[in-house]
């Protein structure tokens, strides 16, 4: 029944992804920040994936993705195309993902110029 | 003047009433004087809500209205089978990309376009591509309909409200809400009220003998996204890398 009342919550939940839900891949107790350079920009359905390279503390560079929104959702709220660059060092907040891979769910994006763009919905 | 204070202690009570149920003001009305649904519509979302999505009390801005619809009234055996497939999101026909049944495709956080003619209403959805033709014309469902993800639509006006009936389901799509499954039995009853504020009041109730012990009410209020907006495309296969990374549980 609790699964059930939840549910009935989350049925007009006016800021989720519309694809899936946020608890089902990503956590919303790993909040995470980092800042690294673009290597890739994926603006695609049903979710835009930015891809930085992060230095860890042992100087190994780390590819991260960075879930969004899908493109139309971003153009409504403020992006464009070329908001963003390959090469570009940008810092992101977000949440890890629950799979371990190295992935978060961005929250928002610092980009080069300090202008901040949200990518995707808050932790639900 | 003790007639005119009864008169007045006796009106008072309709007037409160006429206020909660109908906001002062005309509605938008099309060339047969039906109120005009034409527009871009949305229910939730980012966008319609806002760049932080944040609904904050006071501001008007609900994204339902009406009673609380409590649980969805699943018969007890099927209460288990909605906790099963909700403990997954891989379950979710949305995550596969498939089309979002009705009427949880009226809550999809992504606009829609409803198109009204003098004999048919269209409705064209950003998700998925997805598009209704609702006949108004008076005829009656076709007979022996093959089960569909959307189903089949015939819409008419009771009053100011326009209701659409859809059957034909197959059992392929979830309700709104996780893990709600559904037969091919199931029977929708959408209601589309626009509001004096330009607002549709939007209704589904859902009936299920299969899986449903009484009718499920499921309500939006569908606004018009804050700037002039388009349908646009949004082919939801192209990178779809989710089913890869999501992890069973809640």
């Amino acid at each position: 029944m609790r699964t059930l009342a939840l549910a009935g919550i989350l049925l007009t939940a006016p800021h989720a992804f519309a694809h899936h839900s946020f608890g089902a891949e990503y956590d919303s107790a790993k909040p995470m920040t980092l800042t690294g350079v673009v290597t890739r920009i994926e603006w695609s359905n049903p979710h835009v994936y930015i891809y930085i390279d992060v230095k860890g503390s042992d100087g190994q560079l780390i590819n991260w993705a960075l879930e969004g929104h899908p493109p139309n959702t971003l153009r409504r709220t403020g992006w464009t195309r070329a908001a963003l660059k390959e090469s570009d060092t940008i810092t992101v907040t977000g949440w890890m993902s629950k799979d371990g891979s190295n992935r978060i769910a961005g929250r928002e994006v610092t980009l080069p110029d300090g202008k901040k763009l949200f990518l995707g919905p808050p932790a639900q | 003047m003790k007639i005119a204070s009864l008169l007045l202690a006796a009106l008072f009570p309709l007037c409160i009433l006429a206020q909660v149920k109908a906001p002062a003001g005309k509605i938008r009305r099309d060339a047969g004087g039906k109120p005009d649904l034409s527009g871009i519509w949305q229910g939730i979302g980012v966008s319609l809500f806002g760049e932080t999505g944040e609904v904050r009390p006071g501001e008007g801005r609900a994204s339902t209205w009406g009673p609380p619809p409590g649980p969805a009234p699943y018969q007890d055996w099927a209460v288990s089978k909605v906790k099963q497939l909700a403990a997954d999101d891989r379950n979710d026909p949305n995550v596969e990309c498939r089309m979002a049944g009705t009427p949880r495709v009226t809550g999809i956080p992504v606009p829609f376009e409803i198109a009204q003619t003098a004999k048919k209403t269209y409705i064209l959805y950003e998700s998925n591509h997805i598009y209704r033709i609702i006949p108004t014309d008076g005829r009656p469902h076709p007979p022996e309909l093959d089960p569909t993800y959307m189903g089949d639509s015939i819409g008419s006006w009771d009053g100011d409200t326009f209701v659409v009936d859809v059957t034909g389901f197959n059992d392929k799509t979830w309700l709104p809400g996780a893990g709600h499954f559904h037969s091919e039995d199931l029977h929708v009853v959408e209601r589309y009220s626009l509001q004096p504020n330009d607002t549709i009041l939007y209704e589904a109730t859902m009936e299920d003998p299969k899986v449903f012990s009484k009718p499920w009410q499921y309500r939006l209020i569908l606004r018009h996204p804050p700037r002039d907006e388009r349908i646009m495309e949004a082919e939801c296969q192209e990178n779809n890398q989710d089913l890869q990374h999501i992890v069973p549980g809640r």
